[in-house]
């Protein structure tokens, strides 16, 4: 019985093992038709790298964080090089779903638009855009002229070679439109990368996790910033208990639930509605907190 | 009792006083300061010398080897109130240290072979057998010389970094760490931590942060643009790791408003290096703590 065993493990291990390793190389082979051999006189030079969530430390060092968040499963490194020409990186993310290649292109959205794939941008040799379930980063070691011409014609040819558009996330059409700051809208799922775009607590006080989706944006009046965020949970439940765990932390001082005049004179204004938890950062009255809540309350009923 | 949350509002109580990322560095201490690390200077403060050169850079990241090596003998040799560079290194390494000189091997902008010769060069004048010292990065865990270093010599460039806010001296250790991720939450607050884990503090004999030309602002995975990069021709040299960072970030804040016009705090913030001060007593990170002397090139110096 027990040598039964023992050769059921290992027959476990083999097939798991090779599935792996068949999904490793196929997984390669796909990544690798995105990209084509040659681009403006820039050729493939080495072996193609790829990467995945475990072992993207080697490639990127901490920014590997940004991309585990965005639950990504593998990515493929191509060096391109041309005589007397700096080399051209392409790095394509494939992610678990279109809305995090959407997410994690929103990420960083410095740049001018570059009209390539569902959204892109251009800015001191970068070029990255996402679609379908794909983001891609398109960089160029020193930016010319040429790099330039390079990166947009790589661009366009990666992009085509996708053939799905991608969704996406509907959550960002909770942000209301007016007064919404042009380049500000992210999505994301976890506190880490709340934080980075705007931090709140060194705690997970909003109990985020993979599961939620959340999508943040900058809202301007005059020359003040509000930064509003609006969290979706897998249940109600959960969002009720993100929303006590929020306000307990973060404003245990309030007057009234979910309303509080913050250290610099501003407002943060909170609320939980079905599954959704609202909230208004850096208000500059409490007519202007309460406003963009309940625009948000009523897209969602 | 359980362990006080700290959330944005912390910041904003002494925002009205200091810059956000200087914020970590005034509030929230629960570590009692330790005594100045090293060398103290004027009213025990920690000395860090700046040292900046307009010749320095033959090219965007090849130092003049002769120029590096008179910066770092005149940084050091100030460091230390004597007038041989030798007899400064002298104070720190002895003949029969085994040596790690930590280097940094980041693509776009590194230590450098011309930065880590020349401190190898002054750590066998002290007496240090070639055989017995070691130049190392990513490698350093299976590096015998490391794995048996008696003293390390920390030496990397300043960079603003996509997840600790700066890549500077106190995370340069980082390659020591078993599972590096397992130091990455919150960005990097407690990177401290592995001066201790990792028994980094008491090896680290001399902190050296290059300024020759460094990155104030990142996009994309590799974080790099040839935008965002300037000449300044410096080198920080410190006893102390959190000190020598403290200084360097500041100059990359302060470059970054002068390129931006406007303010524009790091993204995310540096606070491991006020948490290392504030939260780990690794070092100091107040500017009213810190001797700073500043000789050579002082044009566009920002600091």
């Amino acid at each position: 019985m027990k040598r039964i065993s023992w050769i059921l493990i290992l027959l476990f291990l083999i097939g798991g093992i090779s599935l792996t390793g068949m999904d490793t190389k196929e997984k390669r082979r796909i990544l690798e038709e995105l990209l084509p051999h040659e681009v403006h006189g820039w050729e493939a030079k080495g072996k193609d790298e790829l990467y995945n969530p475990q072992t993207i430390f080697n490639y990127i060092d901490g920014a590997g964080e940004v991309y585990r968040s965005y639950s990504f499963t593998f990515l493929l490194a191509r060096r391109y090089s041309k005589e007397n020409q700096p080399d051209i990186v392409a790095d394509v993310f494939e992610m678990s779903s279109s809305r995090d290649a959407y997410g994690v292109f929103t990420h960083d959205l410095e740049g001018e638009d570059a009209g390539v794939g569902r959204g892109s941008t251009y800015k001191g040799g970068l070029l990255s855009f996402w679609k379908d379930r794909f983001f891609v980063s398109l960089y160029a070691e020193e930016e010319t002229e040429e790099t330039k011409k390079a990166l947009f014609l790589l661009g366009e040819k990666v992009a085509s070679s996708i053939q799905s558009e991608g969704e996406m996330p509907d959550i960002v059409a909770l942000l209301p439109q007016e007064d919404l700051v042009e380049k500000s809208v992210h999505y994301f799922h976890n506190h880490l990368i709340l934080n980075y775009h705007f931090y709140v607590s060194d705690e997970n006080i909003l109990l985020l996790d993979q599961e939620t989706e959340a999508a943040l944006g900058t809202y301007r009046e005059k020359n003040e910033k509000s930064h509003l965020l609006v969290v979706r949970y897998p249940e109600e439940a959960m969002a009720s208990q993100a929303f006590k765990s929020f306000t307990g932390a973060y404003m245990p001082d309030a007057k009234e639930v979910g309303l509080v005049q913050t250290e610099d004179m501003k407002w943060t204004a909170a609320e939980v509605k079905r599954n959704f938890v609202i909230i208004v950062f850096n208000a500059p009255s409490v007519p202007f907190a309460r406003d963009i809540v309940e625009k948000v309350v009523n897209i969602i009923e | 009792m359980g362990k006080k949350v700290i959330t944005r509002r912390d910041f904003l109580k002494v925002a009205a006083m200091t810059p956000f990322t200087g914020a970590w560095a005034c509030s929230l201490k629960t570590k009692k300061g330790e005594e100045p690390f090293g060398k103290s200077g004027d009213d025990g403060k920690v000395k860090v010398v700046l040292i900046r050169n307009e010749n320095v850079l033959v090219s965007f990241n090849k130092p003049d080897p002769a120029v590096i090596q008179r910066m770092l003998d005149d940084a050091v040799s100030t460091l230390f109130d004597v007038k041989d560079p030798v007899a400064a290194w002298k104070q720190i390494i002895k003949p029969s240290d085994i040596v790690g000189i930590k280097s940094n091997v980041w693509r776009p902008i590194s230590t450098t072979r011309e930065v880590e010769q020349a401190l190898k060069r002054r750590v066998m004048d002290a007496g240090v057998p070639e055989e017995n010292i070691g130049i190392d990065d990513r490698g350093v865990r299976r590096n015998p010389i490391f794995q048996n270093a008696t003293a390390l010599i920390n030496a990397r460039p300043a960079r603003t970094h996509h997840w600790s806010g700066m890549g500077g001296c106190i995370k340069n250790p980082v390659t020591f760490v078993r599972y590096i991720p397992d130091y990455h939450g919150d960005s990097c607050s407690d990177l401290a931590r592995l001066w201790t884990e990792y028994n980094i503090k008491e090896r680290t004999k001399l902190n050296i942060l290059l300024m020759l030309n460094p990155l104030f602002h990142g996009i994309g995975p590799h974080h790099f643009s040839n935008q965002y990069v300037w000449e300044y021709k410096g080198v920080l040299v410190s006893q102390d790791p959190v000190a020598v960072d403290a200084i360097g970030v500041r100059i990359l804040e302060a470059k970054r408003r002068e390129f931006f016009g406007d303010d524009r705090p790091l993204q995310p913030p540096a606070k491991h290096i006020f948490l290392a001060d504030t939260r780990h007593g690794l070092g100091v990170s107040s500017p009213d703590k810190i001797q700073l002397i500043k000789l050579g090139w002082k044009e566009g110096i920002l600091i």
